[in-house]
C-alpha cells in the first residue's frame, strides 16, 4: 500500500485495470517472487515428474535429472478407480464449504457488529470447540456415529467436518467484518431499511471477498480432511486422501500413481483459487468509498 | 475506529443471526466432546463401557512419562514453527500486495503446499530427505557430509527442526493468502489522509497497516497455534516420532493411545486435558489482546 | 432349529452309509459333501471380509467370484494396508458395529481381541457335518504356526489364512563374485555363502561395508554400499523382530513362562546390544525405516543383506522390478551359533477371523473354509505365480518348484518350521509402542542395551504384571 496507487483511486472505477505512468509493474518484486516461488516448489515440481518416470529412474544413483517418460502410471490409477474419489472428494468439500457459509457468515457478522451480552463467552466457545485434539475425538465420534447409523454416509462425515470448519470461518470471517466502514449500515438503517434486508443487501455484497478467501481455506480443509474421513467414511463415501494409503504397499510406495494421485487432488482446487482469487483481489476500490 | 453498532430496537436479532451456526455447533462439537468427557470418567475396555473410573484415566496419564514428553515435544515445535510462518506469510503478503506481474499466476502455485493433502506433504519430503535415497539427502546431506553419517530424520537433534520447517513450508502459504486477503481488505481513506499528510510508507506500515490488520493477525495467528498442535500426517510418515520419542507430537501419541492400543478412557481423558489447556490459554490470550490491542 | 433336523438326520444317513462303505469300501460320505450343498440355505446371502492389501490378497481377490459361482453367497471382499485393516478392523469389532462378517487378524491382535470377547468360536460350526468340508485337512496347515495362532483357552477361532514369515535376504551376485570370495576367506577364513548363522550375517555386513570409490564385486563404487539393512522405525515390526529374530534366538524372550515380563536380562542385552551393532554397517537413515521401506532398499541395491518379510519378495524380486530382480538369493533366519536350539523365526501368521457381530455365520465360515480349501490354495498359488504357503502340501505344487524362486521356498519353509504366533497378550501394541523406541534408541546410540532394556521392564511392568491372557 503506498502512495502512487491510492492517487490513482480517486479516479477510476471498479477494479484497477489501466496502468498509469506511477503504477509501473515492479520487475524487483515480480523476479523476487519468480524466485521463491520456484524455490517453494522444487520439491513438488520433483515428485510431480514421478507421474512419467519410470520406476528405475526415481531414485537411482547418482540422480538421473533426465529420463524417458512412461505412461504407465496412468494406467493404474485409471484401473484402480482412483478418478472416482475425486467425485466424493468434490461432494463433501463443496457441501461442507456451502453449510459453513450459509451458517457462519450471520453470526460472524453478529460478533463483529454488536455488543452482546456474554458475547466474549460466545465467542471463546465457538473456538473452544476447535481445541479438542481431533484424533482423540475420532473414536468418540465413531462410536456414536455407529450407534445412530451415520458411518460411512455424506450426511456424517458433513456434519463432523463442520466441527472444525464452522468455528475457523466465524472467527476469521468475524474479524473481516470489523474492517466494514460502518458508514453504509448506519445510512441504511436510517433510511428505514429492515436489519436483515441490510445484512443481506449491504454487507454481503462487501464480505464477498471475505467470503471467497475464507471460503475456500474451509474447501481446502475439507478436501485434505484424512483422520475422519477414513474412520468415518467407508466404501460409499471414500475420498481421494483416503484413496492415498492405498498406494502405500507392501511393494514399496507406488510413487508415479501416488504423484499422479496428488496432483489430481490439487488441479480442482488450483482451479477455484485462480478463478476465484479475483474476488479477494479487488483493487484498492470499493465503489462505496467515494460516499 | 468505530466498529459497533448502537443498541437496537430488536434486541433478539443479533441472537437470530448467531442461533443456526450455535444449534449446529452444539450438535456437532459441543455433543461428542460431552460424550469424550463422560468416557474419560469410566473404564473402557476396548469399547466397551464399563465402570465408573473417577480420575484413575488422567491420573494414568499424567504419571505416563509420554504423555509429558509429547506436550514438550509440541512447544518446542510450536515455537520453531510457529513465529516462522508468521513472520514469512506476513511477508509473503506484503510483497503479493506490490504491483506485480502475473500475481495471478503466482499466487494459486505459492499456495499449493497449503492446498496439498498432508499426508502428500509428507511424502514429498521422505522424497527429499529420506536416508540414503532422498534427493536432498544424497546430493546434498551425504556429498557434504552435513550429519556425519546419519539422515536428517534420524539425526536426534535436528529431526525435530526439520519437521518444523516442513511445517513452515506446508503453512506460510496459508498464513500468505489470509493475510494477502486482509491486506486487499484494507479500507482506503486513512491512507488517503496520511498520504495527504505526508507519511512515508515506513510510517504507514506501522501506524495504519499493522493495527488495523492486527484483528486478522490475531485471529489467524491463535487458530494457527491452536492447529499447529494437532500436526500429525508429516511427523507419522517421515519419523514415527523417532529418534526415540524425539519427535513424538501429542497426536502422534493419542494415535497410538485410540487407534492400535484402544485406550478410550485415557485418550479422552487427554482430549479433554488439552481443551482445558487450550481454553485457559487462549481466553488469557483473547482477553489480554481485547485490552491491549484492542482487538476483538 | 434347522441345524438339529440336519444332525439327526446326517447321522442317521452316515450310518446308512458307512454300513455301505464298510461292504463296498467307497467313502461315499466324504465325496457327497461340496459347498454348493452346504451353501443352498445360505445362497444369496452377502457377506463383507475385510482383509490386508499384499499381493498374496490380490490375487485372491481375482479367486473370490468362483466362491459366489459356487455357493450363491456374494461376497464383498474389501482389501485395506496394513495399518488401515487393523485400525477399522479393530475399530469394527470393538465397537460393536459388526459392518464385517469376517476380518483378517494379525496374531498381535489375537491378545487384545479375545479379552474383549469380540470373535466367535468356530467349534460348534466345525462340528456341524453339514457345513465342514470333510476333506480340509486341517493337519495340512503349517505348523506351529497355525495351532499356536487359532488356539485359545480349548476353543478354535478360525484356520490359518496368511502365513507371513520373515527370512533373510542377500544379493547373490556379490556372494558369488570369485573377488569377493577370495578375499572374504582371507579376512575370515571360512568360504562366503548365504549367513547361516547370526555370525556369519554379522561377518558379511561387516564386509560388504564400503565407501563410495571402493571396490565392489570388481566394480568401482559410485555411492557408500553397506552390508546389511534393518527395520529401525520406532514403530511397525521393529520390535518384533528385535524379539522374534534376536531375543528369542539368544534365548531370551519379552514373558517369562508366568506371562510376566522379563526383558532385562542378560540374554536379552547379548541379543539387542548383537542387533545394535549391526546398525555400523547399515545405511544412515535406517532409523527411519519401515518393514516396506526394508524391501525398497534392497530393491534399490544399497545393501548386501537384510531380515525382511517374505511376501515382499514377490513384488522387488520379479520381471521388470528393478535393476536387481533376479540378483537375490534366500535363506532362512540365521540361528544363533552360541545358541541353536533356542532357534526362531519372525513372522506373522493371520488368520480369517469371525466376528461375534456377524448374522452370517455359516456363510461366513464356508468361505472362511473355501479360502484355505486344498483346490483354491493350489489356484492362488498357481494365480500368483508361487506365494507364502499356508498349507504343507502346496510345497509339492509345480508352481512352487520352479527354479527362479526355489531359493524362495526353500527359505521360506526353513523359517516356517520356527514362526509362532505372537503370545495373546491383550496389551501387546502397548507394550510394543513402549518398546520399540527404546530398542531404536540403542540402535543409534542413545542408550545401551542395559539401560533400554532396564527401562522397558519398569514401563512394561507398570502396564500389566501378568501379561498374558488366562488359558
Amino acid at each position: 500500500m503506498n502512495q502512487s496507487t491510492s492517487q490513482s483511486l480517486v479516479t477510476t472505477k471498479g477494479p484497477i485495470k489501466r496502468i498509469s505512468k506511477q503504477e509501473k509493474v515492479s520487475v524487483f518484486w515480480t523476479l523476487l517472487l519468480i524466485v521463491i516461488a520456484c524455490i517453494v516448489l522444487f520439491p513438488v515440481l520433483w515428485v510431480g515428474s514421478f507421474m512419467f518416470r519410470p520406476d528405475a529412474a526415481m531414485f537411482a544413483r547418482p540422480t538421473e535429472w533426465l529420463f524417458d517418460p512412461t505412461m504407465v502410471h496412468f494406467q493404474y490409477v485409471i484401473e484402480n478407480g482412483f478418478i472416482g474419489y475425486l467425485g466424493t472428494s468434490f461432494a463433501l468439500a463443496s457441501i461442507s464449504t456451502l453449510l459453513v457459509v450459509v451458517l457462519g457468515t450471520p453470526a460472524a457478522y453478529a460478533f463483529a457488529r454488536f455488543n452482546l451480552r456474554f458475547r466474549d463467552d460466545l465467542f471463546l466457545f465457538v473456538l473452544a470447540t476447535r481445541m479438542a485434539p481431533p484424533i482423540c475425538m475420532v473414536i468418540p465420534f465413531y462410536m456414536i456415529f455407529s450407534k445412530i447409523g451415520l458411518i460411512d454416509t455424506y450426511v456424517g462425515l458433513t456434519l463432523a467436518y463442520l466441527t472444525f470448519n464452522l468455528s475457523f470461518y466465524i472467527w476469521v470471517m468475524s474479524s473481516f467484518c470489523k474492517d466494514l466502514p460502518l458508514a453504509l449500515e448506519e445510512v441504511a438503517i436510517l433510511e428505514g431499511h429492515n436489519r436483515f434486508a441490510v445484512f443481506l443487501r449491504v454487507v454481503l455484497p462487501l464480505l464477498r471477498s471475505s467470503i471467497v478467501a475464507t471460503g475456500m481455506l474451509c474447501f481446502i480443509f475439507a478436501w485434505n480432511e484424512f483422520m475422519f474421513a477414513f474412520m468415518l467414511g467407508g466404501q460409499e463415501v471414500k475420498t481421494l486422501p483416503v484413496a492415498v494409503p492405498e498406494l502405500i504397499t507392501t511393494q514399496g510406495v507406488r510413487w508415479g500413481p501416488l504423484a499422479i494421485v496428488g496432483t489430481l487432488s490439487l488441479v480442482p482446487v488450483m482451479l477455484a483459487v485462480f478463478l476465484l482469487q479475483k474476488h479477494i483481489v479487488r483493487g484498492l476500490t470499493m465503489g462505496a468509498v467515494k460516499g | 475506529m468505530k466498529t459497533t453498532i448502537r443498541p437496537l430496537e430488536n434486541r433478539w436479532y443479533p441472537y437470530a443471526l448467531l442461533a443456526p451456526a450455535f444449534l449446529v455447533l452444539v450438535v456437532v462439537s459441543l455433543v461428542p466432546f460431552l460424550f469424550a468427557m463422560f468416557l474419560s470418567f469410566y473404564e473402557i475396555n476396548f469399547g466397551r463401557i464399563g465402570g465408573f473410573a473417577g480420575f484413575s484415566n488422567y491420573s494414568r496419564l499424567m504419571d505416563n512419562e509420554r504423555t509429558w514428553n509429547s506436550l514438550w515435544v509440541a512447544t518446542k515445535f510450536i515455537l520453531i514453527a510457529f513465529p516462522l510462518q508468521f513472520i514469512l506469510g506476513l511477508g509473503g503478503a506484503l510483497l503479493l500486495n506490490k504491483r506485480v506481474w502475473g500475481r495471478s499466476m503466482i499466487l494459486p502455485l505459492l499456495f499449493i503446499p497449503t492446498m496439498m493433502a498432508p499426508i502428500v506433504v509428507g511424502l514429498v519430503w521422505k522424497v527429499m530427505f529420506a536416508g540414503s535415497w532422498g534427493l536432498l539427502s544424497y546430493n546434498i546431506v551425504e556429498r557434504f557430509d552435513f550429519l556425519q553419517g546419519t539422515s536428517v530424520f534420524s539425526s536426534p537433534d535436528y529431526a525435530l527442526l526439520a519437521l518444523a520447517l516442513v511445517d513452515v513450508w506446508q503453512w506460510t502459504p496459508f498464513m500468505m493468502l489470509a493475510f494477502f486477503a486482509g491486506l486487499q481488505a484494507l479500507p482506503v481513506s486513512p491512507y488517503l489522509a496520511a498520504a495527504v499528510d505526508g507519511a512515508t510508507p515506513m510510517q504507514m506500515f506501522f501506524r495504519l497497516t499493522l493495527p488495523l490488520m492486527a484483528p486478522l493477525m490475531v485471529v489467524i495467528g491463535m487458530l494457527r497455534f491452536i492447529d499447529a498442535f494437532k500436526v500429525f500426517d508429516t511427523i507419522y510418515i517421515l519419523t514415527a516420532g523417532g529418534p526415540g520419542t524425539s519427535t513424538e507430537v501429542p497426536s502422534l501419541l493419542a494415535y497410538r493411545m485410540s487407534f492400535e492400543q484402544w485406550r478410550i478412557g485415557e485418550s479422552a481423558a487427554f482430549a479433554v486435558l488439552v481443551w482445558i489447556g487450550f481454553f485457559v490459554l487462549c481466553s488469557l490470550f483473547y482477553h489480554t489482546a481485547k485490552k491491549k490491542l484492542n482487538v476483538f | 432349529m434347522t441345524i438339529y433336523k440336519i444332525e439327526s438326520k446326517s447321522i442317521l444317513a452316515g450310518l446308512v452309509v458307512t454300513a455301505a462303505a464298510f461292504f463296498y469300501g467307497t467313502p461315499l460320505h466324504a465325496q457327497s459333501w461340496s459347498y454348493a450343498e452346504a451353501a443352498k440355505p445360505y445362497a444369496g446371502t452377502t457377506i463383507r471380509v475385510l482383509d490386508e492389501i499384499t499381493p498374496l490378497q490380490e490375487t485372491m481377490r481375482k479367486l473370490v467370484p468362483e466362491f459366489t459361482k459356487e455357493t450363491g453367497i456374494l461376497v464383498e471382499y474389501e482389501l485395506l494396508g496394513h495399518g488401515d485393516v487393523i485400525k477399522r478392523g479393530q475399530a469394527d469389532l470393538f465397537s460393536g458395529r459388526g459392518y464385517y462378517d469376517a476380518i483378517m487378524l494379525h496374531s498381535m491382535q489375537m491378545g487384545p481381541l479375545l479379552a474383549a470377547k469380540a470373535l466367535k468360536s468356530i467349534d460348534e460350526l466345525i462340528e456341524n457335518d453339514a457345513l465342514t468340508n470333510p476333506s480340509l485337512d486341517l493337519d495340512d496347515l503349517i505348523e506351529p504356526a497355525n495351532k499356536s495362532l487359532v488356539n485359545y483357552a480349548g476353543k478354535q477361532y478360525g484356520f490359518l489364512t496368511w502365513n507371513y514369515n520373515q527370512i533373510y535376504w542377500a544379493r547373490a551376485d556379490l556372494l558369488s563374485h570369485p573377488d569377493e570370495q577370495a578375499l572374504f576367506k582371507t579376512r575370515y577364513g571360512y568360504p562366503l555363502a548365504p549367513a547361516e548363522t547370526m555370525q556369519q550375517m554379522r561377518d558379511i555386513a561387516e564386509f560388504f561395508t564400503r565407501k563410495s570409490g571402493e571396490t565392489l564385486a570388481g566394480e568401482p563404487l559410485l555411492n557408500d554400499f553397506y552390508g546389511i539393512v534393518l527395520e529401525g522405525i520406532p514403530g511397525g515390526t521393529t520390535f518384533t523382530t528385535v524379539w522374534e529374530v534376536f531375543m528369542n534366538n539368544w534365548g531370551g524372550g519379552v514373558f517369562d513362562s508366568d506371562g510376566k515380563p522379563n526383558l532385562d536380562t542378560p540374554e536379552n542385552i547379548a541379543a539387542l546390544t548383537f542387533w545394535a551393532d549391526l546398525w555400523k554397517f547399515a545405511p544412515p537413515g535406517q532409523a527411519e525405516y519401515s518393514l516396506i521401506d526394508v524391501p525398497t532398499v534392497m530393491g534399490n541395491g544399497i545393501a548386501a543383506q537384510t531380515i525382511a518379510f517374505s511376501d515382499f519378495v514377490l513384488g522387488v524380486d520379479k520381471p521388470g522390478g528393478g535393476a536387481f530382480a533376479g540378483k537375490f538369493v534366500y535363506g532362512g533366519i540365521p540361528y544363533n551359533a552360541d545358541n541353536p536350539e533356542a532357534r526362531s523365526a519372525g513372522g506373522e501368521p493371520s488368520l480369517m477371523a469371525l466376528s461375534i457381530h456377524s448374522k452370517n455365520q455359516e456363510a461366513t465360515y464356508l468361505f472362511m473354509q473355501w479360502m484355505i480349501d486344498k483346490a483354491t490354495q493350489a489356484k492362488q498359488v498357481a494365480a500368483g505365480g508361487g506365494g507364502v504357503p499356508i498349507r504343507r502340501s502346496s510345497f509339492d505344487l509345480d508352481v512352487m518348484s520352479e527354479t527362479t524362486r526355489l531359493s524362495l521356498y526353500n527359505a521360506m519353509a526353513t523359517s516356517l518350521q520356527y514362526v509362532r504366533a505372537k503370545p495373546k497378550a491383550p496389551n501387546f501394541f502397548e507394550i510394543d509402542s513402549t518398546m520399540a523406541p527404546l530398542v531404536q534408541q540403542v540402535g543409534i546410540g542413545q542408550l545401551t542395551a542395559e539401560e533400554a532394556l532396564k527401562d522397558g521392564q519398569r514401563k512394561v511392568l507398570s502396564i500389566c504384571n501378568d501379561c498374558l491372557l488366562p488359558e
